[in-house]
């Protein structure tokens, strides 16, 4: 069995998942949200039937719930299938709710105490997500950490439980992170932050996996509430002729969107929040006419991949379409071609289109009526598949 | 990039503060440092700044009241605080435009997190690149955690105000911590505010900042203002 984390792109880059009985830790950069990687994970678990185990470090039980109702789900429904190891009360002196709790969280011997005492009564292979497993080496210490470690690891294996580490990497000794990053995990998740000055992108990468290969990439992420760790895409083109259906694209794939049009046409951009799959992206419609070819290959300079709207019954534009596909495919930029308003008589198929074009046999054209939002999450598919494959992010 | 304090003489005697600096405030209990960090902060934010204030004792709810009780002109939406007090006292309550929750004072990967979200938004989002810090207080942080933890964490934070040429101001309860904790700490900032009690009330005085400590002066606190005497 393989215990899925339940980020998506993570998932594949796992193959799958964590198989029963090994471990893996989320190494973050500080600054950069990490917390919420093992909490999807335990989340997903346990609404695919599955029980987790999550054990508290710096957050009080009381208050664990309503972290996951922020990203909108709701530990409360999960029952006893969802249990809280307390090592937080004790640090502070208060009496807790919970079942298992740990005397003294700054011993590492009264964690591990703990920890197996759980690890024995869960009465099928669980899910064990530690919240920080930085505080518990800041109270218990590195070194004694370390070998704890080494000993919940061997125990979840025995009981074929999935061991989960959200890590934040403050300036520990370089041997401490090297183990951590090397040889006690049985995988490794970097979680890093894009800086300039200061923090304003996150991404993650598998490091290490014992059980498959490794493909090594770095995947931009956001983190929504509600929602959890989404992949991002910071910029998705919408582009095509005047009146294809570029605006009524955008809004049909959008959460939210905002045109700002000028004499009815767009001169300025649609833009749109996409929330879809696991996948979070921003899409910017550019404007069609021939003068505003220089703001296309503007707007295409940081744009992972682009949609080029046609109207299937249009075949006098197919020339200007040809000319704006020729744009923004010198830039190398992963294209997928919408062929629109396929409601309509007389619309040209896929098949048609392409030849049309004279693209490629492989060039992915899809079928999609905006209007009704027909295709235009699949045609969204393809083209996340398509830039996760250029590996431009 | 440059900041003053808000302090006027000591402002002067000091000069211009360049950007990257971080500043250790130490004074006993009583003294007023709570309205010191936050008047530090205000000085920012009417000159356009942002400030960031992390704040271990009272409830966000609190010190944003004190910004707003005390002067409505300043732009709302470029005070960001992060409250580490809130859910330790069992209230789940969530992030709001200015106020973010930590877990709790252990929680350091969740501060850590915070006072980064909000560089971001005051950086990318509103274009502001003059921004303070204040975290009040490193005392609570160090009730929870031990001081090498709170170093690493202080590493890598007195790191991040540099390369953003921000301004860091810490705060720490004199006669608190034992002489090593703050000798230490020390060799983390540029320079301190001191604040200590004198035959008439408090006095305080920059040291670290200008080739010459200051003098100490007498103050008193009214309103935003630190009226200093002597
Ligand atoms: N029948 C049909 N009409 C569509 C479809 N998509 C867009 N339209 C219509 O085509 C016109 C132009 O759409 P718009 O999104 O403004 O095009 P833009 O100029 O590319 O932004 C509008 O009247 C839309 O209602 C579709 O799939 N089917
Ligand atoms: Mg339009």
């Amino acid at each position: 069995m393989i215990i899925e984390t339940g980020i998506p792109a993570l998932d594949d880059h796992l193959h799958g998942g964590v198989p029963q009985g090994k471990s893996l830790v989320y190494y973050a950069y500080p600054g950069v949200e990490c917390n919420v990687f093992g909490m999807q994970t335990v989340h997903r678990a346990i609404s695919e039937g599955g029980r987790g185990i999550y054990v508290t470090s710096s957050t009080d039980p009381r208050m664990i719930r309503d972290l996951f109702k922020e990203f909108g789900w709701d530990a409360a429904e999960y029952g006893d299938r969802f249990v809280i190891v307390d090592g937080f009360s004790g640090l502070v002196g208060a009496d807790s709710p919970e079942q298992y709790v740990v005397s003294n969280p700054d011993d590492a011997g009264s964690l591990t105490q703990a920890i197996k005492q759980v690890m024995e009564d869960a009465r099928e292979p669980s899910v064990i997500v530690f919240e920080s497993l930085s505080t518990i080496m800041d109270l218990c210490g590195e070194s004694a950490t370390l070998d704890a470690i080494e000993e919940w690891n061997r125990y979840a294996m025995l009981y074929d439980h999935v061991v989960v580490y959200n890590f934040t990497a403050w300036p520990y000794s370089e041997d401490t992170l090297a183990h951590v990053k090397g040889d006690i995990f049985n995988s490794v998740v970097s979680i890093g932050g894009i800086t300039e000055k200061v923090i304003f992108g996150q991404y993650f990468g598998v490091r290490k996996i014992d059980w498959d290969e490794v493909t090594k990439k770095c995947i931009l992420f956001k983190v929504l509430k509600p929602g959890g760790v989404r992949v991002y895409l910071p910029k998705i083109l919408v582009t095509g002729p005047f009146d294809a259906g570029k605006s009524t694209f955008v809004h049909a794939l959008s959460t939210r969107a905002v045109s700002v049009d000028r004499l009815g046409t767009t001169v300025a951009l649609d833009h749109g929040h996409v929330d879809h799959r696991g996948f979070a992206a921003d899409i910017f419609g550019t404007p069609g006419q021939e003068r505003f070819d220089p703001i296309v290959k503007l707007l295409s300079g940081e744009a992972m991949g682009i949609f080029l709207i046609l109207d299937s019954t249009n075949t006098a534009d197919f020339v200007r379409a040809k000319h704006m596909l020729e744009i923004t495919e010198s830039m190398g930029l992963p294209v997928v071609i919408v062929a629109n308003k396929q409601d309509l008589e007389g619309a040209l198929t896929p098949e048609e289109i392409r030849r049309g074009l004279d693209m490629a046999h492989d060039a992915p054209v899809m079928p999609v009526v905006a209007t009704s939002r027909e295709g235009v999450f699949e045609a969204f598919d393809v083209l996340v598949d398509r830039v996760m494959e250029a590996g431009s992010i | 990039m440059t900041y003053n304090l808000g302090i006027s003489r000591i402002d002067e005697l000091v000069g211009d503060i360049k950007g990257g600096t971080n500043i250790m405030m130490i004074g006993p209990p009583m003294c007023g440092k709570d309205d010191i960090t936050n008047i530090i902060a205000y000085n920012g934010l009417i000159n356009k700044n942002a400030a960031v204030i992390v704040s271990t004792r009272e409830p966000g709810k609190n010190v944003l009241d004190w910004f707003e009780s005390r002067d409505l002109s300043i732009p709302p939406e470029h005070i960001g605080i992060v409250d580490c007090v809130t859910r330790t006292l069992g209230f789940g309550a969530p992030d709001t435009e200015n106020i973010k929750m930590a877990s709790s004072p252990v929680d350091l990967t969740g501060i850590g997190v915070k006072i980064s979200q909000f560089f971001e938004r005051f950086w990318m989002e509103m274009q502001v690149k003059e921004t303070r810090l204040c975290i009040n207080s490193l005392s609570t942080i160090l009730m929870y955690s031990n001081l090498q933890t709170v170093f690493r964490f202080l590493h890598v934070f007195t790191g991040r105000i540099k390369a953003a040429n921000a301004l860091g101001v810490y705060v720490i309860e004199d006669g608190m911590h034992d002489e090593k904790t703050i000798v230490t700490l020390k060799q983390l900032f540029d320079g301190m505010i001191e604040i200590r009690e004198g035959d008439d009330g408090y006095q305080i005085r920059a040291i670290g900042l200008s080739p010459k400590p200051t003098p100490w002066f007498d103050y008193e606190i009214d309103g935003v203002n630190i009226v200093l005497r002597g």
